[in-house]
């Protein structure tokens, strides 16, 4: 199991391409072709990475919320809010 | 009778009980992260999991080890509902330790293939493979669980896995639209 390095064809390659172009959200896909699957897959792993640290922050702010005010009232707000939506 | 391996009883009109071939996993329904419903049943499951935190953190905890607990709180939330069919989801649920552990292991064992292929290059590993594997291996440690995985499969998880971010993205940003729009509400009596 050690020093199994499969070689990536050409096929495997297109597929890849059209995976990732999948994956991103629409503002990031470059129009056409000319992006490389090595591009993409740096545009894959710094979404990654962004959305990593957006629950961050989000954890930081939401424990800072959390310690500042009385759950009990928050939580009929939320889940009235949640069954209005 | 057992004629194989069966975990399931044949009789259960499982697709047809002979084709195991065919059993195996279908691509994770990545649509099913928009969902209204996933989203509303998943923040229902954080709020009860910050509750757990603010009741069971101690005093002398720093702002800084809480929030890490909400981050760890919200991601096996977000592993649990996506009911251990993808493996970042079973990754996150046996336990964060096992991955710093298993990141300590593979750091010792560099792959060998590189150290004998480039005879003088022992400062400079990342001159031999090329760019696409170099990539396909930061995806992987970005992913949970997904370190040695092939890169076609890796691109699956990694397509759950986003779409799963990003509805963690969205409950966690509601529910501090919410808590912090209550906050206000609550700090000027009526």
């Amino acid at each position: 199991m050690s020093g199994r390095r499969s070689r990536i064809s050409e096929e495997e390659i297109k597929e890849l391409i059209s995976k990732l172009r999948f994956l991103l959200p629409e503002t990031s896909r470059q129009g056409g072709s000319r992006a490389s699957a090595a591009k993409l897959l740096q545009e894959t792993c710094n979404y990654i990475e962004s959305l990593h640290r957006d629950v961050d922050d989000l954890s930081d702010r939401l424990t800072e919320l959390m310690a500042t005010m009385d759950i009990s009232s928050a939580q009929a707000e939320i889940v009235r809010s949640l069954l209005r939506s | 009778m057992a004629i194989s391996n069966a975990e399931g009883d044949p009789a259960t009109g499982n697709e047809g009980g002979g084709e195991r071939k065919r059993k195996r996993r279908a691509d994770p329904p990545v649509a099913k992260w928009r969902t209204e419903g996933e989203q509303k049943t998943y923040s229902s499951k954080l709020i009860e999991a910050i509750r757990r935190v603010r009741r069971s953190s101690a005093a002398a905890a720093t702002d800084h080890s809480r929030s890490r607990a909400v981050r760890a709180a919200a991601d096996r939330a977000l592993a649990v509902a996506g009911r251990g069919r993808t493996r970042w989801s079973r990754a996150i649920l046996s336990g964060r330790k096992l991955k710093l552990w298993v990141r300590a292991r593979a750091c010792r064992r560099k792959p060998l293939g590189s150290i004998t292929a480039a005879s003088s290059s022992h400062t400079t590993p990342k001159s031999k493979p090329p760019t696409l594997e170099r990539k396909a291996r930061v995806l992987g440690r970005l992913v949970p669980g997904c370190r040695k995985l092939p890169l076609l499969t890796l691109l699956e998880e990694a397509s759950d896995y986003i779409a799963a971010l990003e509805m963690q993205v969205r409950a966690m940003s509601a529910i501090a639209e919410i808590l912090s729009a209550a906050g206000a509400a609550t700090a000027e009596p009526m």
